[in-house]
């Protein structure tokens, strides 16, 4: 009897420890991401007021002392209303989507590159691809300003071959933006595509060369439609966090160059309206958090599909 | 010279190396037109290099390979009509098994019908009707390497290689495989060229035995010609068990050869065409059924035999295998084949007779 019950209490504590260990990662993901969206939703409901902080409280205390809970949607009505919100919309996702197109083909051949490579070879182009990191991203930002201005080194070297006889109007452009977020996100198409590369079974490739293919089929018929999660992954990667970017177009863009995070920067700090700053990041999550939660289902159907 | 006897695949002088290693070492072969042949070897031997080598999947640093009277040496793989079944069938994982089976025939550009019509007769071939809309993932063992198999056979390849082709099944998979294997390639008569390490699927298979060592062939024939004449000790004991005895020779003319082999009681007269020198050592071989084990002495004039105590004894039903110590102190090992339905009579630390019949006896130098 007494051995039966010291199994069961090892088996609950042996429970308690496993349920501990996968509580963590959720405890993590509700203090830092559940939590401040719950504050700036809490915001985006609020009324601006001029006072500290600027906006109107949640909770606040009736007349007759009872509690009662103040919410607009104003903002967000505010947001449909004045179309500078949806054009600026509509032009980050144009100018992130391609962004992430760019980086796709520039970032394909290199990650197939890099898994074909022998071993010692692969280690440093990996390690190529990530120094970067090193370097501070607002640094690295701010040389391709250097780069791209002017009488800055493009327009340098083009001026000084012959190829042109005025400069080019680069900075200040959205091309400016294109060439900064593709080299930016560059990394973040790279890698997630080589560790998808990488485990691509070589035997496949030969056995559709033996079947008739040529290299270049055995890429379309093999290779690519095996790739597909890597794309995916690689895209999202760079396409998230391309929509809601400030830095590169504040930089390197014109005035012309609408991006939602240029707006919600200026609706924060310049007109210090915190709600409908909220509003604007509600929406962009809102954007973004949709099409993925519908790709992720449809790849789990997918994938029990195959398994049934 | 009729068709048959041509030689339909021709392989000279080829050789392969990576860096310093030569994985194959100027190889000559000739194999005719709808032969079931095996190479055998173990591994690291080269035999899956030559394969590749006959795939075009690797290029040889030297010689030249002709099928059927073309040389194939500079051909890339999807110009060559032969096709390959890899050792762990290597099926695309995203396509369906008709999309497997039917990409050979894609690539020819084919039409929809003729593509339907070839992979439904090959699925029947391999057993597999109704099995079509499945993917890979959801085949066991067995039932991929059918795919494999129906793949690599749907564009009729002149040659058709099988790298290791039972290796991932188990043994009593592997027994009727090995038999429907044997059917298929008697129906399309199709030349098939096996590499594999089990040798009593290399036995069963084919017609003729390749043994590779070193990137070389030690021996090549009929598996009955190499089970009972192996050219060498290597040869001797890949294929099969074998008791390998110390002797020397004492006398030697013409035919007949005096040995003295301690194992086997001493002076041993027999007839033997392999040239030795006077006092060499050399090895006797003797397979353990070939040897007779008894509780008495046999009688009968000039029967060669040895006194010994069972060391170790294991039942396997049909068979015992026993492990007999001479009075020499050399271990036997004795199969004897269990024809009455009695109790085993023979046990451990049991006095035995061995006796044989001389010719059994192989020389084998080293």
């Amino acid at each position: 009897m007494s051995g039966i019950l010291i199994n069961n209490n090892n088996s609950l504590r042996e429970n308690l420890w496993r349920h501990f260990i996968v509580a963590i990662p959720y405890i993590w993901l509700l203090l830092f991401f559940l939590a401040p969206f719950v504050i700036v939703f809490k915001i985006s409901l609020a009324d601006p007021i001029i006072a500290q902080p600027p906006f109107t409280p949640f909770f606040s205390q009736g007349e007759n002392g009872g509690f009662s809970i103040y919410t607009t949607f104003d903002n967000f009505f505010y947001l449909f209303q004045d179309s500078l919100y949806f054009v600026t919309y509509l032009n980050s996702v144009k100018l992130a989507f391609i962004a992430t197109v760019f980086t796709l083909l520039i970032g394909y051949p290199i990650a197939y590159g890099i898994a074909r490579s022998p071993q010692p070879t692969r280690n440093i182009l990996l390690l190529l691809v990530v120094i970067p990191f090193w370097i501070s991203f607002l640094l690295r930002v701010y040389s391709w300003m250097g780069i791209l201005k002017t009488n800055g080194l493009i327009n340098g070297f083009l001026l000084w071959v012959g190829l042109i006889d005025q400069p080019l109007e680069l900075l200040y452009t959205d091309t400016a933006v294109y060439i900064g977020m593709v080299y930016s996100y560059l990394p973040y198409m790279i890698l997630p595509l080589y560790a998808n590369l990488v485990k691509l079974d070589v035997r496949l490739l030969e056995a559709a060369s033996d079947l008739g293919a040529k290299r270049w089929q055995g890429f379309l018929d093999v290779t690519l439609p095996l790739s597909i999660p890597g794309i995916i992954a690689g895209c999202l990667l760079v396409f998230i966090p391309a929509i809601g970017e400030y830095v590169i177009p504040a930089l390197l863009g014109g005035a012309d160059t609408l991006m939602i995070g240029r707006v919600l920067f200026d609706e924060f700090f310049l007109n210090r309206d915190w709600p409908v700053a909220s509003a604007v990041a509600i929406v962009l999550l809102l954007l973004l958090v949709l099409p993925i939660v519908y790709f992720q289902k449809r790849q789990a159907q997918d994938n029990s599909g195959v398994a049934a | 010279m009729t068709e048959n006897e041509k030689n339909y695949i021709d392989i000279k002088g080829v050789s392969k190396n990576f860096g310093e290693v030569i994985a194959v070492d100027n190889v000559d072969l000739a194999i005719k037109k709808g032969e079931l042949f095996s190479i055998l070897g173990a591994s690291g031997s080269g035999k899956t290099t030559l394969l590749r080598i006959l795939a075009g999947l690797e290029i040889p640093s030297q010689g030249n390979i002709m099928i059927d009277g073309v040389d194939m040496t500079a051909l890339a793989p999807y110009e060559r009509p032969v096709n390959i079944m890899f050792q762990n069938y290597a099926l695309f994982p995203h396509m369906s098994v008709f999309d497997n089976i039917a990409y050979g025939l894609k690539k020819e550009g084919q039409t929809k019908d003729l593509i339907e019509e070839k992979v439904q007769r090959m699925l029947s071939l391999v057993k597999l009707e109704g099995y079509d809309g499945r993917k890979p993932n959801q085949l066991s063992g067995g039932q991929s390497q059918r795919v494999a198999l129906a793949r690599s056979l749907i564009k009729e390849p002149k040659v058709l290689l099988l790298d290791e082709p039972m290796a991932a099944l188990d043994k009593k998979l592997r027994q009727s495989t090995q038999f429907e294997l044997m059917d298929i390639h008697d129906e399309l008569g199709i030349t098939f060229i096996i590499v594999t390490h089990d040798q009593e699927e290399a036995m069963t298979l084919s017609d003729r035995i390749a043994i590779m060592e070193e990137g070389q062939f030690v021996q090549i024939g009929s598996p009955n010609l190499i089970y009972e004449n192996p050219k060498s000790k290597f040869v001797a004991n890949f294929l099969g068990n074998i008791n390998l005895l110390d002797a020397s020779v004492i006398e030697h003319d013409q035919n007949q050869i005096v040995i003295n082999c301690k194992a086997l009681g001493g002076k041993l007269s027999l007839y033997d065409k392999n040239d030795f020198d006077q006092s060499e050592q050399i090895s006797v071989g003797l397979r353990p059924e070939k040897v007779m084990i008894e509780k008495e002495a046999p009688n009968g004039e000039g029967k060669n035999y040895v006194k010994g105590l069972v060391e170790d004894f294991g039942y396997f039903g049909n068979l015992s295998i026993y492990r007999v110590r001479t009075e020499s102190g050399d271990i036997i090992q004795v199969s004897k084949q269990n024809r009455d339905r009695v109790e085993q009579s023979i046990k451990w630390e049991d006095e035995v007779y061995l006796s044989w019949e001389n010719e059994n006896l192989m020389l084998l130098g080293d």
